[in-house]
């Protein structure tokens, strides 16, 4: 009995020793990520590669988008091009189809100059290796010349419209940085491979921020690019920083640990879309300041055009009828979002063909089986127990036979899964639930993201799936990309195998029309052709919500695609 | 003669329930598996009230985010206007359905692989017992991880497959170390004796007196079962067309509910857990039924 209180102590002391411990590492923890004015960013994945002509995901882009600068970027509110690293507007010859562009004295972070040279090598790179995600931007030029340091000339094989939205918008890499790398890339057998997987640690920027250190799994720092053209310069009006000393990228797994993170103070900003169910609680939070911003994005239902049963366009006018977007707008999105009627985001205003089919637009369930019903029956569709009643009552329907008679064999539609995005996931779930209303055998398949293009993509072996695209170019190529029929080819852009030569002539004329308005007529013109044949039916553009510490800095700047741009970091400041 | 002396199989029963009664834990077991059963009897009945209580495609038409619990939808609403009371119904019947049949089929295969080792001895003992260590060895959540990976979602059928081929191992050894001790009894010697063949030997003498071992398994089967599942479904790799507590819970999580609707997260996580405890306990009675060490001494035997 005597022992027992001794022993009892001990334990205590051990207890309080522990939680001692804990509560200094915590304490340590947080003192060495608040250093004075730095922003702290919460990220859910790390960079998946530095280099500039691997770098595809968003992680790496938030990064190197830091590092490396184009030419021209988007004005945050006309969304016009402005000079960037260029000092002025390109000038066009229309003689000999030449592009003179200017530019403006900067620096590499190494302290070399940033010459016509460089642009030119960026260029001639992308044509020589053809880098997958650059090259359709760059193909059509025949010769870069840099005359002098400051004076690039561009040499176009045809009139291109997209070559001031997409080729000058090119982020410019440094020649000394690669010229060796090429050499020794040549002696491979794969120098495109090579160069690809080529490991770069410190890339060397021209940015307002410079890569000091990257702890992988932890954090990656960047550091204030003293060297960087825009300090103190004034662009559109808007006098140019950076005002904090660096920015640190904190990794996080999930978005619970990385809002929770910004609730307490440990991170300024999330740069990530956050999800509905958390806004009433961070709408309550004094310390948090919410941002909405409108995304340039196609979230969408591909159909394989290639083989039955979507071959046929009947079939696919009535999927687009019984897909009900508001509902998917209303509740999987909870509002946060803008239905889609076209391929073009109905917010580029000028690009977006507001006169296409509008399908099953302001209809209810039943209304929406009526009408789906009516076009399949008219193109031939029968059915053992027809969805629709004579006395117009709407039954579930069961076995739907094609035109042709035979029965319409089970297919999945694909989509990611719910880990990946739960949006569409569910998506998926609930199309097939209206396709079943109507006998129509449907089965939404998850499947691993990376598995989901392979299939669709490189193989083609898939019914229909549920894609999107969240960073979608301001310019409407994509939508010439997307549907020509040269483009359907295994990793082509034309996933779904649609073949329209009216289609293919409109599009290539657009592409060469240099005149805004003449494009604009055959964008809109190519707009109706898709719509009337839905090889991809639109779903969905949603909104992007980011939250931030609110007090700590000032001078976010909106735009479209969210806070996290450019403009921010260069103009942000700490608000004492 | 007593009914009871004439249908031996029930006056074992009757025996077995006996002292099975006088186990607490297996009482509340018991009422809680009832309870269960009940949840899942029940769940055809949301549907038929009004098509808005399906659990997967129903919504209430007034409502479009996550509400608390009202008149109308006794435990609230999800994000989408899906009533969360009829899910949580439909996930009783999904943790059945995927508990009882992963079990029954790795215990079906755990005795059958058990048996065979124990009786054949010699060469197919040890090439079945390897195979036993091999799969006892693989962790089940992590293969089921990597298939989905692989094949794209898994159907639930093909999960509680999966589930049954990882976890007849451990029934089989059981099994087998019964068997090997039954092969040396008197009556399976007569019995050789007497002619009869490997299989008569197998099926008529050895298995009815493993069996009640193998029904004692069963009840732990199905709690891993069950568990495997919702850690699937929790993941993001369940089958996405059902309606299951693991996937209720990766919806809150996803949509970001997680600690703003206790409504919504806590009863299928409460659930989870009560129908994994009243199996264990179901067979930690059936434990004490099955082996006289584990009584009390006052018990009758």
């Amino acid at each position: 009995m005597e022992q027992r209180p001794q022993r009892a102590s001990c334990r205590w002391f051990l207890v309080w020793a522990y939680a001692a411990m804990l509560f200094s590492g915590l304490l340590l923890a947080g003192s060495g990520a608040s250093a004075g004015e730095t922003l702290k960013i919460g990220i859910l994945e790390e960079p998946k590669t530095l280099n500039v002509w691997r770098a595809t995901d968003a992680w790496s882009n938030k990064v190197l988008g830091l590092l490396y600068q184009p030419l021209y970027v988007r004005d945050p509110k006309t969304l016009e091009l402005i000079p960037w690293l260029a000092a002025e507007q390109p000038f066009f010859d229309e003689k000999d189809l030449s592009y003179t562009v200017k530019l403006r004295p900067a620096t590499w972070s190494d302290g070399t100059e940033l010459t016509s040279e460089d642009v030119a090598f960026t260029g001639n790179f992308i044509n020589e290796f053809k880098v997958p995600e650059d090259y359709s931007k760059w193909d059509f030029i025949s010769k870069i010349e840099a005359p002098d340091k400051h004076t690039v000339k561009f040499y176009l094989k045809e009139p291109q419209a997209t070559f001031l939205t997409r080729t000058l918008t090119t982020p410019i890499v440094q020649k000394k940085e690669w010229v060796d790398r090429i050499e020794a890339a040549k002696k491979t057998e794969k120098p495109l491979g090579t160069l690809l997987n080529e490991k770069i640690d410190s890339p060397v920027s021209s940015g307002p921020f410079i890569l000091k250190e990257w702890r992988e799994g932890s954090y990656l720092f960047l550091q204030k690019n003293p060297r960087f053209f825009g300090t103190g310069q004034k662009i559109q009006g808007r006098l140019l920083g950076p005002y904090i000393d660096g920015v640190i990228f904190k990794l996080f797994g999930t978005s619970d640990a990385a809002i929770l993170a910004l609730k307490k103070g440990t991170i300024d900003m999330f740069w990530w879309g956050v999800q509905p169910g958390y806004m009433e609680d961070l709408r309550a939070n004094p310390d948090i300041e919410l941002f909405q911003n409108e995304k340039s994005s196609l979230y969408y239902m591909g159909f394989n055009v290639r083989k039955p049963p979507f071959n046929d366009p009947n079939l696919r006018r009535a999927i687009a009828t019984l897909v009900d977007e508001d509902f998917i707008i209303k509740r999987i999105l909870q509002g946060y979002g803008v239905k889609m009627h076209s391929i073009v985001p109905s917010g580029n205003a000028f690009w977006y063909c507001p006169d296409v089919p509008k399908y099953g637009e302001g209809l209810d369930r039943e209304g929406r089986i009526k009408k789906a019903f009516d076009i399949l029956r008219q193109a031939g569709y029968t059915w053992q127990t027809a969805p629709v009643e004579a006395s117009g009552k709407v039954v579930n329907g069961d076995g739907i036979r094609l035109p042709d008679g035979s029965p319409m064999e089970k297919f999945t539609i694909l989509t990611p899964p719910a880990d990946y995005d739960p949006h569409r996931a569910m998506c998926g779930m609930m199309m097939q639930e209206w396709l079943r209303m109507l006998g129509i055998p449907a089965y939404s398949k998850p499947m691993a993201f990376g598995a989901l293009l392979q299939q669709v993509k490189a193989r083609h072996e898939f019914d229909a799936f549920v894609l999107g695209y969240g960073n979608l170019s301001l310019d409407p190529d994509y939508l010439r990309n997307f549907f020509l029929s040269s483009n359907d080819k295994p990793n082509g852009w034309n996933m779904s195998g649609y073949n329209n030569p009216e289609f293919d002539k409109i599009a290539d004329g657009s592409a060469k029309a240099l005149d805004r308005d003449k494009r604009q007529a055959l964008i809109w013109e190519m707009q109706k052709i898709v719509m009337r044949d839905v090889p991809y039916l639109p779903l969905y553009n949603p909104n992007l919500i980011e939250a931030v510490q609110k007090g700590r800095f000032t001078g976010w700047v909106q735009m479209l695609g969210g806070i996290g741009n450019l403009w921010t970091f260069c103009e942000l400041k700490p608000a004492k | 003669m007593t009914v009871r002396e004439r249908f031996p199989l029930l006056n074992s029963f009757l025996d077995g329930w006996s002292i099975f009664k006088q186990s607490l834990l297996g009482r509340i077991g018991l009422v809680l598996l009832i309870l269960f059963a009940l949840m899942a009897v029940c769940s055809y009945i949301p549907p038929l009230i009004d098509p808005m209580y399906n659990p997967m495609t129903g919504v209430d038409p007034a409502i479009t985010c996550c509400t608390p619990p009202g008149m109308r939808h006794w435990l609230g609403t999800d994000f989408m206007g899906r009533d969360i009371l009829s899910q949580l119904l439909a996930g009783a019947r999904v943790a059945f359905m995927v508990g009882i049949s992963a079990a029954v089929m790795s215990i079906v295969l755990g005795v059958a692989i058990g048996m065979t080792a124990g009786y054949m001895g010699r060469f197919i003992d040890t090439l079945l017992m390897r195979l036993a260590d091999m799969i006892m060895v693989m962790p089940t959540l992590l293969v089921v991880l990597i298939l989905a990976a692989v094949f794209g979602q898994l159907n639930i059928w093909t999960i509680v497959l999966i589930i049954a081929l990882f976890r007849w191992p451990g029934v089989s050894r059981i099994i087998r170390g019964q068997t090997l001790s039954l092969k040396q009894r008197p009556f399976i010697e007569a019995a050789k004796v007497a002619g009869a063949s490997h299989s008569r030997i197998i099926f008529q003498h050895i298995m009815p007196n493993v069996l009640p071992l193998a029904f004692l398994f069963m009840t732990f089967r199905v709690t891993s079962a069950i568990i495997t599942e919702a850690a699937l479904a929790f993941l993001g790799f369940g089958d996405p067309g059902t309606v299951s507590w693991g996937m209720m819970l990766q919806w809150v999580w996803k949509t970001g509910h997680m600690f703003k609707a206790p409504y919504w997260l806590l009863p299928p996580g409460i659930c989870i857990s009560l129908i994994t405890l009243s199996f264990y306990m179901l067979g930690r009675a059936m434990d004490e039924v099955l082996d006289p060490r584990l009584r009390k001494e006052d018990q009758t035997d």
